[in-house]
């Protein structure tokens, strides 16, 4: 059985509603939930903050351009 | 063929809509219609059936509570009062799964997302195949119903005056590229390798440094590297295994709604046709190829399966053949020439690799793409008899109106450029953007809305030429966030706008179209295809309505177009006219580019 994640093409996002007081904030709980999530090269892709919290949407990047991707030698895809 | 009585019964509290819509469909066939009403029980669904004498019946269930049991115990009951084998029984509805009606003994079951045309099929006894809803899976060639005739002759007479003027200039001078693009073409054509070493050898005298160091000593440029054996094999398997799936989904609602294109170029061409193979599937028509902007400001060609890490996937014979050849044979395929020190060869190796479109023009190209105008201009001359030659209609973009040209100034360069095409035997294929630029954020033409400045462009062109449109590129540019439901929502509105205004085809950005710390994501790709679908199906034969600005607007253009192209007359040299700025001046945001600057030659 693969790694799932080796299913992933090239990227997982994660898009959620984060309780917090600004923008600051809402960046720093980004990269925190994407580590504790197991990501390692993470991006924020969007991020606003309004009153209670923050909208937002990081990435992280399972394969890049140029990387070898599992799932072209997977023969089950 | 027999015409069959149907009985359509919900086995539910509440009618399924579903009924209804079939039962519609059914008598739009010639076919008679029973429908129960909501609430009965399945015997008297039963005494129905016999007391009517129907051929089929189609039940519905929408509860998934204790489906299995009631539909199992339709099946007892049709057993015991003998008529399953005199009637054919098909279920359908949101609870349904075709497993489990086989599973129970029915005929056929319909899950949800089935289509009208499916329940007629069965209910007729022939085999489904799906409609695409009047849209034919076939390339499209955008030009074929234009002819190109010029409504206003007065811009006619000054275009056909510049031309001469090009055609003349450039009829002694040539480039390295023309020469590469030559030394190319006998590349691929020969089938003699020892010929083809001693071509590459000579085709690198006319390469710079960096390309030399490939072709003399194997050495590739940082952040790229050959792809190897083993991942070409793969991507052959992964091709094959995805095209023998391939069930693509239709973009179009009508006919009336343009051609949608992709740009992709994440630098891998092995991810680029992932990701296309994505696209098809989601309902693109065509693709377009993004090379790294340093490949612009690069004398030379590599060879070879390359990958790169950033930006744009790298132009080679081998890069561009795996893509073509990965790519459905519906799908329309353009790759840019429009830009840099390659233009002839880039489209020698389209034209060879059997490329649909290719784009080419002169003015953005040097003005704000970089390239020197007289180089350009040279290169732009032979690149566009290979087009013709290879019969690819090429764009002409107006991308300088990003740095900040005004829309009539880059309008002005690209019917130049369009009637050199024309005098060339090319077909030109206009490309207006549709964007948010810095002409309009200073003279605020889209401080109310995004449809009148957009709407008066295409006025504008279509009082000038009859001639394709194809608005780009990306539709919607500078008015997208990183907000993927923004982004896609502004490139699905634009899409809709142009469908509107009639024009033939678009590109369209991915939702990531605002995000620049990362590559693109496959996902980012399908959600504004999927927007794009929802915004064509919402509109349908509806217009969007623009205000009188947009007429007001069009023929200011007009006006504009033409004193730019009788400045450009009177200059009496459409090379120096570009250095001068009459296309675009430093003070508008354009400079005339440096590379390839004083490398034109003398034909000997």
């Amino acid at each position: 059985m693969p790694d799932i994640l080796e299913k992933v093409m090239d990227a997982v996002d994660v898009e959620t509603y984060l309780v917090c007081k600004n923008e600051e904030e809402a960046e720093r709980f980004s990269i925190e939930l994407m580590e504790k999530l197991g990501f390692q090269d993470i991006s924020i892709v969007f991020i606003q903050h309004q009153g209670p919290g923050a909208r937002v949407r990081v990435r992280g990047y399972i394969y890049k351009p140029g990387d070898k991707y599992s799932w072209l030698f997977d023969q089950s895809n | 063929m027999k015409k069959k009585k149907v009985l359509l019964a919900p086995l539910d509290p509440v009618h399924d809509i579903g009924l209804k819509m079939i039962k519609r469909g059914l008598e739009q066939k010639g076919h008679d219609t029973l429908l129960m009403p909501p609430d009965h029980s399945q015997e008297e669904i039963i005494k129905s059936i016999i007391d009517n004498k129907v051929d089929v019946v189609l039940i519905s269930r929408t509860l998934g509570y204790g489906v299995a049991e009631i539909l199992g115990k339709f099946i007892d009951l049709a057993e015991a009062a003998g008529i399953r084998d005199k009637v054919k029984i098909g279920i359908g509805g949101m609870a349904i799964r075709p497993e489990l009606a086989a599973e129970l003994g029915f005929d056929a079951g319909f899950g949800p997302g089935t289509t009208v045309e499916e329940a007629v099929a069965f209910v007729e006894g022939r085999e489904y195949k799906p409609l695409e809803a009047g849209i034919s899976r076939e390339k499209k060639d955008i030009t074929a119903a234009y002819d190109y005739s010029f409504r206003n002759k007065r811009i006619e007479k000054l275009l056909d005056n510049i031309v001469d003027g090009i055609l003349d200039y450039t009829s002694d001078k040539t480039t390295t590229a023309i020469l590469r693009a030559e030394i190319r073409r006998q590349i691929i054509d020969s089938t003699d390798e020892s010929e083809k070493e001693k071509l590459r050898r000579e085709y690198a005298k006319y390469c710079d440094d960096v390309v030399k160091s490939f072709y003399e000593a194997g050495k590739y440029r940082e952040k790229t590297r050959p792809l190897t054996s083993d991942e070409v094999k793969a991507l052959g398997k992964y091709v094959d295994d995805v095209n023998s799936r391939l069930n693509p989904l239709t973009l179009q609602h009508i006919d009336k709604n343009p051609v949608v294109f992709i740009q992709y170029g994440t630098g891998c061409p092995f991810m680029d046709i992932a990701h296309i193979k994505s696209c098809e599937a989601w309902g693109a028509n065509g693709v377009i190829h993004f090379d790294p902007s340093w490949g612009a400001r690069t004398e030379g060609f590599l060879e070879g399966y390359i990958t790169h890490e950033e930006d744009g996937s790298i132009i080679t014979y081998e890069n561009l053949k795996s893509i073509k050849e990965s790519l459905a044979p519906y799908t329309l395929w353009q790759v840019r020439a429009h830009r840099g020190l390659n233009t002839p060869e880039t489209v020698v190796l389209a034209g060879k690799i059997g490329a649909d479109l290719t784009k080419i023009n002169i003015a953005y190209g040097s003005l704000s793409g970089g390239t020197d105008p007289e180089r350009l201009t040279v290169d732009a001359v032979a690149a566009i008899k290979y087009a013709a030659e290879f019969g690819m209609p090429f764009d002409v973009v107006t991308n300088e109106e990003l740095s900040g040209v005004p829309a009539f100034k880059a309008f002005a360069g690209m019917l130049i450029v369009s009637k050199l095409g024309l005098r060339l035997g090319g077909k030109p294929i206009l490309q207006p953007l549709f964007c948010y630029s810095p002409e309009v954020m200073i003279s605020g033409q889209m401080e109310d809305n995004y449809i009148d400045f957009n709407a008066a462009k295409i006025y504008c062109l279509r009082n000038i030429i009859n001639a394709p449109i194809w608005c780009g590129a990306p539709i919607g540019f500078l008015t997208q966030t990183e907000d993927r439901v923004q982004s896609s929502l502004m490139t699905a509105l634009h899409a809709s706008l142009a469908s509107s205004l009639g024009v033939d085809a678009i590109s369209i950005a991915s939702s990531d179209e605002a995000f620049s710390k990362g590559p693109i994501t496959a996902p980012s790709r399908i959600d504004t295809l999927r927007a794009t679908q929802a915004s064509f199906r919402f509109f349908g034969h509806s217009d969007i309505t623009p205000t009188e600005n947009a007429k007001k607007w069009a023929e200011e253009m007009e006006e504009g177009i033409e004193k730019v192209l009788e400045s450009v007359v009177e200059n009496g040299n459409f090379v120096d006219a570009l250095y001068q700025g009459l296309l675009g001046s430093r003070e508008d945001g354009a400079y005339p580019g440096r590379a390839g600057r004083n490398t034109v030659l003398r034909k000997s």
